[in-house]
């Protein structure tokens, strides 16, 4: 019977086992394996593209980078024309994409912090409708975000409908084609405003810094805040006003179909913002929520005991532990707001990966050099972001006995 | 334990190689593969009127479907051995190349490049098409050259989006492109007024102007700014494949030219003294020989799909969303002044 | 009693008075809640306002004007100008968007798909059941098999049908442990052994019985399933809703074993090992799930052999499974990180080895701290799925655009978009208030509120 034949080959089977259960002799082993794994995998790869290639008759290589791209872009904040390489456009897509993540990140985390608030508000009403609007907006997939309020926007008026033209001062316009406002033209002198405002910025550091001495070495404060903003606004706006304002607006204004002048953003633009904004802040809200949640409340009371007024007891006691939980989910925030303005192709706005891994990839069919392209812009973006967090992390870390 | 999580790594991608269809082996011509497979994998685009539409059953139907048609009824006798396979156009040369799809057939322009550097061959043309624009009517526009400075909705991927920028670098326009992802969304948002024109193959202006809810108030403008000769496409290098593809198409086009129609194919057959009807038809002579096909397979395309004529008419025509006028137009036949000639079958 | 009685001039409270009428009843409550003060009453009447101005634009758009019979969407134009929704047209399509080109008469397949699952699943809220890891353990990694074979059919190979046929013996294992644990109060496994008598016996010899009784329904399974004669329904023709649960099923599904095991290797002490995780984790993490849906359908067909040429589904849900995976991983090192280093170093002195290590200690704690990250990633990958139509597979939202490609239905958008949003909405709704449940329930008693 198997019970007693069992006994007989167990004694060889544990030496046998033992050699395999060394951990040294064990783990050279998997990791040979792996290694050999992934290496037969790349050559494999590799291999059959390369047999695809030379069947098809198509080359690789990042040759087709300097040719002409040939196709315009709808709006960009650097300079392309069509005629343009292809270089042009993958620098072109990454500042498009660059610019509508910054901006949807400020505002996100901005409404971030206030919804999270409202959602921990005594209102009965205002803590309904956060929480209602955190539930609809989250359980939605952005892509529908997006399509709905860009379908939604085509409602505003229309650049030639002078009636229902929503402007504001005549010098700022949304309608239907995007948002008109007035560009700002540096007049001769002006870089010496700048100069001024940087020479405020390192002044009002330098003040800070003063200040953070005397206080520690006499125990008596300084206002180093409020100085610091009149130096930061002050310098300047006495340059400016010195030199006789350097700086003229160019403002829009309706000529033939459109406003022409001033500086401008597209419809998907804003459509494509206000879906970023208002799908991200609701996990910015949750982050802060989650995170005033976590400061115990024996903290505010012990801070109260040893006499803090509240605003003090705020920014000294909660908000510094409050972050502590709300920055790591905000970051990675911030990196879903990167990744998922590539979501801009469903509705024609020029990001990187609709005017490269889109139109240039189509006009030109050199798929493995351009997703690699594409892929490597992410990476970079998400890797900084996330070397930043770590450095961060390492900081507040509580320090542990 | 151990085994459990290898499974569960696995699982993922076992599941995905359970779909795995049989091996296409390269050796094989594309017209063996497909007889012994017993089924076409034509490839039409993402729906669009006229062309390639899905119904609320899940059925295909339109012009560039017929073509498929046409070539299942060649091979099989029957018209509706086909596996449709709808891809976006950003994949649509990529499923062909790599043997994915038997044959294209979805509004794709032909050009020198596409012919020659993405390993495809071009057969031959079944609809000319031209780009073009349209606006609304209080525009107080007539012709797109006063289009100057004026946003344009345009799809991208397509050569419409070149041809948009050529003709507006060459005109010096200054026109301003909005590309979409989605026809949808590019029509709903030149209803609105998102943009002043839009601008696409002027055989779908028709039918993005039958999305409107008023469809008086937009006019098509007169100029054709692109040659667009649309038609089936196969893989290079397999000639055979190539003619069967071809020459289904010009037996559509022969067959309206010599009157043989899917109503009065069964009587001309039987009485017809002409000789390249008889050719054609597969009474007399051997001309499906070359092409690996049985005689009747003419026959077939015309008695179940139609001639060229009907198929227009029913998707195309003045009566349906297109409303593409026939009579006079390049899409008519060459004895009418048009440009659809099919060689003799001889 | 007694003590009232001791003393009349003992100190005897006076009743309360009751507190003041604009305290309590729904007076109180709406001072209290809504009009607390000045800025209270102002956001008060602001969201009133927006409330309102919802409400009356939903009723009026999606009830009032909104048309609910028409053949076509111009019948739709002609009567409301397209100030209300067409609802007409998601009744026509409706089928459409369900299964996609899914043939009418073989949808019986996919309901009958469906319906396995959940009966496989209902136990788990059933309190007397045993078991109930193992029950959603053999759910998730063999019911992808059976539903294949049953959605695909025709000859769908060997490997198919064995794994389908044991997927089939453990639902029935389940349904009929289920079935003795409430009929006789005793599981299935000690049911079978004591049935065949070997209750006095070692235990050890108890997993032979398990095994011949699974071997005997395996072999029954094994000639049901060659019986069945289902005609094959290609890939390329799934579609609607029940392509989208199928994308995002494999891949929540797959996403927790391969996810654990990405993160172990990431936590490992085996340089290449960890080295290799930690860059698949952070590639596929660092770049948005649509630019690995397009490395699927345009890279892939280079990388891989011409013969070999998978169907673009099967790419597709590899590409959604490496995404999920590597989300997944991040997710449970989280959770890794925050069980106790004591915890580690009790098994060890246990004498446990790693994988019992992890499976009975660590993890069991690891998971159940993460459970709202868990179910919040399983919910970003059916909301991710969505970007499959962008590609071209007709998940729900590309049926939707279709249907407003059809010559009847020109310019049907705006609805299709609002019924997948709504769709999306209680699918996900669904999820997050059972993961606040599951929280609450079982994830009790680590500190949390």
């Amino acid at each position: 019977m198997a019970v007693v034949d069992k006994a007989g080959p167990r004694k060889d089977a544990r030496s046998f086992s033992e050699i395999l259960n060394d951990e040294r002799y064990r783990s050279v082993f998997y990791q040979v394996i792996v290694a050999l794994a992934v290496i037969w995998t790349a050559n494999y790869l590799i291999t059959n593209t390369a047999e695809n290639l030379q069947a098809r008759g198509m080359s690789a290589g990042f040759g087709f980078l300097g040719s002409t791209a040939g196709f315009s872009i709808a709006w960009s904040i650097i300079d392309y024309e069509a005629g343009d390489t292809y270089f042009d456009v993958y620098l072109v897509g990454i500042a498009n994409t660059l610019i509508v993540s910054f901006f949807a990140i400020i505002a996100t985390t901005f409404f971030g912090f206030i919804v999270g608030v409202m959602r921990l508000s005594k209102n009965f009403l205002v803590s309904k409708l956060a929480s209602a609007f955190v539930e609809v907006m989250r359980n939605v997939p952005l892509l529908l975000h997006i399509l709905f309020w860009f379908t939604l926007s085509a409602a505003l008026p229309s650049p030639r409908d002078k009636e229902n033209q929503i402007a504001l001062f005549d010098s700022v316009f949304l309608n239907n084609r995007g948002l008109y406002v007035p560009a700002p033209v540096p007049g001769e002198g002006f870089n010496i405003v700048v100069i001024m405002a940087l020479i405020g910025i390192a002044a009002a550091y330098g003040v800070s810094v003063w200040a953070k001495k005397r206080q520690l070495d006499t125990g008596q404060k300084f206002p180093a805040f409020w100085t610091g903003v009149g130096l930061i606004i002050g310098l300047p706006l006495v340059a400016f006003v010195a030199l006789g304002s350097p700086l003229s607006f160019d403002y829009p204004s309706l000529q033939g179909f459109n406003f022409q002048g001033g500086a401008d953003v597209p419809r998907a633009f804003c459509a494509l913002l206000f879906a970023l904004v208002l799908y991200h802040t609701v996990f910015m809200a949750e982050a802060v929520r989650a995170g005033i949640l976590s400061v115990s409340h024996g903290q505010t009371e012990a801070s109260y005991s040893l006499g803090l007024k509240p605003s003090w007891t705020l920014r000294l006691v909660v908000i510094p532990q409050a972050m502590r939980a709300v920055v790591p989910p905000m970051i990675s925030n911030w990196m879903n707001v990167v990744k998922n303005s590539s979501l801009a192709i469903a509705i024609g706005y020029p990001d990187l990966v609709a005017v490269f891994m889109q139109t240039s990839l189509n006009q030109s069919g050199h798929a493995i050099e351009i997703v690699a392209m594409v892929m490597l812009f992410y990476m970079t973006v998400s890797l900084t972001i996330s070397a930043a967090l770590n450095y961060y992390n390492k900081i507040v870390q509580i320090k542990e006995r | 334990m151990k085994k459990v999580s290898l499974l569960a790594l696995g699982a993922g991608f076992l599941a995905s190689l359970a779909f795995t269809p049989e091996p296409v082996l390269a050796q094989e011509s594309t017209l063996e593969i497909v007889k012994n497979r017993g089924i076409l994998r034509c490839q039409v685009g993402t729906p669009a009127p006229g062309f390639y539409s899905l119904s609320d059953d899940g059925k295909w139907s339109g012009f560039d479907v017929e073509n498929c048609r046409a070539i299942s009824a060649a091979i099989f006798g029957d018209p509706d051995k086909i596996e449709y396979q709808s891809v976006t156009s950003a994949v649509r040369f990529t499923a062909m190349a790599n043997g994915e799809s038997d044959v294209l057939s979805r509004t794709t322009t032909w050009t020198l490049f596409r012919d020659t550097q993405l390993g495809l061959d071009f057969t031959t043309v079944n609809f000319y098409d031209g780009q073009g624009f349209m606006v609304s009517n209080d525009l107080g526009v007539s012709s797109a050259m006063e289009l100057a400075g004026a946003t344009v909705c345009v799809l991208t991927g397509t050569t419409t989006e070149l041809n948009l920028t050529d003709y507006s670098r060459t005109n010096s326009l200054d026109m301003q492109p909005v590309v979409f992802e989605d026809s949808n969304v590019r029509d709903s948002t030149f209803f609105s007024g998102g943009c002043d024109a839009v601008t696409n193959d002027k055989s779908g202006l028709a039918s993005i102007r039958a999305k409107a809810p008023d469809q008086s108030i937009f006019t098509i403008l007169p100029e054709t700014i692109s040659k667009e000769p649309l038609g089936p496409v196969v893989r290079q290098n397999d000639s055979q494949w190539n003619d069967i593809v071809m020459w289904s198409v010009f037996a559509m086009v022969n067959a309206e030219e010599l009157g043989i129609s899917s109503s009065n194919i069964d009587e001309i057959k039987a009485s017809s003294t002409n000789p390249e009807v008889k050719r054609m038809l597969g009474v007399e002579g051997d001309l499906n020989k070359g092409l690996g096909l049985e005689p009747e397979w003419a026959y077939n395309i015309i008695k179940m799909v139609g001639n060229y004529g009907e198929n227009y008419e029913e998707y195309m025509g003045a009566k349906t969303v297109m409303n593409i006028p026939r009579p006079g137009s390049v899409n008519d036949l060459w004895t009418r002044g048009g440009l659809m000639y099919s060689p003799p079958f001889r | 009693m007694t003590d009232a009685t001791q003393s009349d001039t003992a100190f005897r409270p006076k009743p309360s008075l009751p507190p003041p009428a604009n305290t309590v009843g729904a007076v109180g409550w709406l001072r209290k809640n809504l009009f607390g003060g000045p800025v209270d009453t102002i956001l008060t009447v602001v969201s009133l306002y927006l409330v309102y101005l919802i409400v009356q634009f939903a009723i009026e758009y999606g009830i009032i004007n909104a048309i609910w019979s028409a053949d076509t969407y111009r019948e739709c134009l002609d009567i409301n100008r397209g100030e209300g929704a067409c609802w007409a047209g998601i009744g026509v399509w409706f089928n459409s968007m369900m299964y996609g080109r899914y043939p009418d008469e073989e949808q019986w397949r996919v309901n009958l798909g469906g319906i396995i699952l959940l009966l496989w699943l209902i136990p788990f809220w059933l309190p007397k059941i045993t078991g109930k890891i193992q029950i959603g353990m053999s759910a998730v990694l063999t019911f992808p098999f059976l539903g294949a074979a049953l959605f695909l059919g025709g000859e769908f190979g060997i490997f198919l049908h064995v794994m389908a046929s044991v997927a089939l013996t453990l639902f029935a294992a389940v349904w009929l442990h289920v079935a003795t644990t409430y009929v006789f109060g005793r599981s299935l496994a000690e049911l079978l052994v004591s049935a065949t008598g070997f209750a006095g016996k070692d235990d050890r010899l108890h997993k032979y019985v398990l095994l011949g009784a699974f071997g005997v329904g395996f072999v029954l399974s094994l000639v049901y399933l060659g019986s069945w004669d289902l005609v094959e329904i290609p890939t390329t023709i799934w579609g609607g809703l029940f392509l989208t649960l199928v994308i995002s099923g494999i891949g929540i599904a797959s996403a927790l074993p391969n996810g654990i095991l990405l993160a172990l290797g990431r936590r490992s002490k085996m340089p290449v090992i960890r080295v290799f995780c930690t860059a698949f984790i952070e590639l596929f993490r660092s770049v948005p799930l649509i630019t690995i849906l397009f490395m699927a359908v345009t890279m892939m067909p280079l990388f891989l052999p011409v013969e070999l040429n998978p169907p673009k589904l099967a790419m597709v849900i590899v590409a959604v499974c490496i995404f999920a995976a590597a989300y997944m991983a991040e997710t449970v090192r989280g959770g890794l990180q925050a069980v106790n280093k004591g915890q580690y170093e009790a098994a060890q002195a246990m004498g446990l080895n790693f994988w019992k290590m992890m499976a009975l200690i660590v993890m069991p704690q690891a998971l159940k701290l993460m459970i709202p990250n868990i179910v919040g990633s399983f919910m970003g990958l059916m909301k991710d799925t969505t970007l499959v139509s962008i590609i071209g597979l007709y998940d729900i939202l590309l049926m939707g655009k279709a249907a407003g490609q059809n010559p009847n239905w020109l310019g049907f958008h705006t609805e299709p978009l609002l019924f997948t949003a709504m769709f999306f909405f209680v699918l996900c709704f669904a999820m997050s208030k059972y993961s606040q449940h599951l929280e609450r329930t079982i994830g009790g008693g680590y500190g949390r509120r």
